[in-house]
């Protein structure tokens, strides 16, 4: 399977207003490749959203080495970089992001936007089959205030993967449901990125849902560990 | 093109999404267009209609008259001989002597006086006298036995309003009584005026009209006028070495545009309007871009480069105001062409010019550099949003 992402002693750290260093991230070893589940464990303010950004490409490192398909992300330029990300990354949200005022089928479209050619121009089918494979299709016109919790996560999940990205990275996308439609929700992104034979990496404080990844991590004080390997 | 035609689709509906509020700033910037772009409309119609209506009082730009007094009269002959040979040397093409007389016509109504212009045939290109009936003065007019005249449509209307075709007569009486023949009728100068006719200089002579204080005018190119009137000055200086020679300009524009400084003003004032709808514009993109934070942070983790919401941003507001100025100029267009502003502001134009071509590429340009200002700065604003902040904004 392909390495997706390589991390090798990562750290993330910000420098707070009183000159003091704040090491949010420390030495983080993490490899993702093609169809793997992979759960990413831990308590509010341990690092679990900046982990995500520095995998979805919307951070950089300050130090260690992050190569993302066999290339260094210090090496691609900002604007290679967002093109990157919109071909290969799709995200999901815990407050799903959606866009206000738009409806269904255009928030399944935005990403299109950013697509070349055919993509592009075929961007209204494209986004009618995702709403139809997340079983929303018949709210296509529907907006977001007029959507219970639970559609606007699946039409979240259906922007996510309009584009067929090679990783979905999902940050807490249960946390703003109930456990049932939670349930629901993530048995949906796995079955699709499944399909896709996407990468998922889902960060959740929700043991519930981590266990549904055949692999688990931990991040505690900004250290990464393995927790249990669980058979594929 | 690709990219092209998504950041246009994308401005689009961005527009069609937050139409209320866009709207709400474009109207400000249509009416200001359409300020802008009236009052270049307005202001060249006014100076279209002022330029026929002082042409036609004061003679074509260039119409250069040239007059020599002395302490004698100069000998007429010899002065028309020296006229002529100016106009032969410089090859001038429509020349004129003018003159004012007093005559008086028998009316259906009774006898009045009639303000008379004595003139050359050249007088009707000079002085734009455009025939609403008839025909203006031929050379061999100056041959009838019945001297032909040119009437003011008052003068027209106190006759009875004869129909040209049949050649109508007007009876002029007082010293040798003649009758005159009505060739043609021009409009009056102004609304309200008196009769009053043309009659060429030869005829008048005939018709025994004494002449008063009389000019010489020639009709120059505008460019050659500065070249032309001091070598025409020495010219006649030196056939008449004892006498006094002018050679002046006597159209309106001789010293320079007289309403230029007046449509500056107006333009000024325009601008300033443009500039209140621009500032407005500016103000609602920068609260929009605000508003918007967490929805170009989204965009962002979509794959839109920085490139892309800075030309999405900018696209925006350029979109929105090239709708606004084509509304503005259509407006402005409306405006300048109703007839009864037309009416009011050239009264002197019996035709009106087309909508200046120039003053609606002013209305368009001037929204959608607008557009540019009002979309650039929240644009930078926009590229520098860092994405982790704006999602979570």
């Amino acid at each position: 399977m392909e390495t997706l992402l390589s991390l090798r002693g990562v750290t993330r750290s910000v420098v707070l207003p009183d000159d003091q260093e704040l090491h949010i991230l420390r030495g983080i070893d993490l490899e993702i490749s093609s169809g793997d589940h992979t759960a990413i464990v831990g308590r509010s303010g341990c690092g679990k959203s900046t982990l995500l950004n520095l995998l979805g490409l919307l951070d950089a490192p300050s130090s260690g080495e992050l190569d993302f398909l066999g290339t260094p992300v210090q090496r691609i330029g900002g604007n290679a970089r967002a093109r990157l990300r919109g071909s290969t990354v799709g995200f999901v949200f815990q407050q799903f992001n959606l866009l206000q005022g738009r409806s269904a089928l255009d928030n399944v479209m935005t990403p299109l936007f950013y697509a070349k050619g055919r993509d592009f121009w075929r961007r209204r089918e494209l986004a009618m089959e995702m709403l139809d494979r997340v079983g929303l299709a018949a709210r296509a016109d529907a907006k977001p205030n007029m959507m219970s919790g639970g559609e606007q996560q699946r039409i979240a999940i259906a922007r996510a993967l309009v584009r067929r990205p090679r990783l979905i990275l999902a940050d807490e996308p249960t946390g703003a449901l109930d456990v049932e439609t939670g349930q629901t929700v993530m048995s949906l992104l796995d079955s699709i990125a499944t399909e896709s034979a996407a990468a998922l990496v889902t960060i959740t404080h929700d043991h519930n849902v981590a266990a549904l990844a055949r692999s688990r991590y931990r991040l505690d004080a900004g250290v990464l560990q393995a927790a249990e390997e669980v058979a594929a | 093109m690709t990219g092209f035609v998504s950041a246009l689709v994308e401005a689009w509906q961005e527009l069609r999404i937050n139409k209320v509020r866009i709207l709400l700033a474009l109207v400000g910037v249509a009416v200001s267009v359409t300020a802008l772009t009236s009052v270049v409309g307005v202001g060249d119609l006014a100076r279209e209609g002022f330029k026929v209506q002082a042409e036609r009082s004061q003679g074509r730009t260039a119409t250069v008259a040239l007059s020599v007094n002395g302490p004698t009269t100069p000998d007429p002959v010899r002065l028309e001989k020296a006229y002529q040979g100016i106009v032969e040397r410089y090859g001038i093409s429509y020349w004129t002597h003018t003159g004012q007389a007093q005559a008086r016509f028998q009316f259906p109504g009774g006898v009045q006086d009639v303000q008379m212009t004595l003139v050359d045939p050249g007088y009707g290109v000079i002085h734009r006298t455009d025939v609403t009936q008839g025909s203006w003065f031929a050379a061999d007019d100056e041959q009838r036995l019945a001297p032909a005249v040119v009437v003011s449509e008052a003068f027209y209307n106190t006759a009875g309003r004869p129909d040209l075709v049949r050649r109508p007569l007007a009876k002029l009486v007082g010293g040798g009584e003649t009758t005159a023949v009505i060739i043609g009728v021009v409009p009056d100068l102004y609304p309200q005026a008196p009769p009053s006719a043309f009659m060429l200089n030869g005829a008048a002579q005939t018709a025994g009209i004494a002449e008063g204080h009389g000019q010489f005018k020639v009709w120059v190119q505008d460019g050659q006028a500065a070249v032309l009137m001091p070598a025409m000055q020495a010219d006649l200086q030196m056939q008449f070495p004892d006498m006094y020679v002018d050679a002046s300009r006597m159209d309106y524009a001789a010293h320079g545009d007289p309403i230029a400084v007046a449509q500056l003003v107006v333009g000024a004032v325009a601008g300033l309007v443009l500039l209140l709808g621009a500032m407005g514009m500016l103000n609602i993109s920068m609260v929009t871009v605000r508003y918007r934070v967490r929805e170009i942070g989204i965009r962002r983790s979509f794959g839109a480069t920085s490139g892309r919401i800075f030309v999405g941003v900018m696209m925006e507001s350029l979109v929105a105001t090239a709708v606004a100025g084509i509304v503005g100029v259509m407006l402005a267009v409306a405006v300048v062409k109703n007839p009864w502003i037309q009416r009011q502001v050239a009264p002197a134009l019996s035709e009106y010019p087309p909508f200046p071509l120039e003053a609606a590429m002013l209305g368009f340009g001037a929204a959608v550099a607008v557009g540019a200002l009002a979309g650039a700065i929240p644009a930078l604003v926009a590229v520098r949003i860092k994405v982790i902040d704006a999602i979570r904004f």
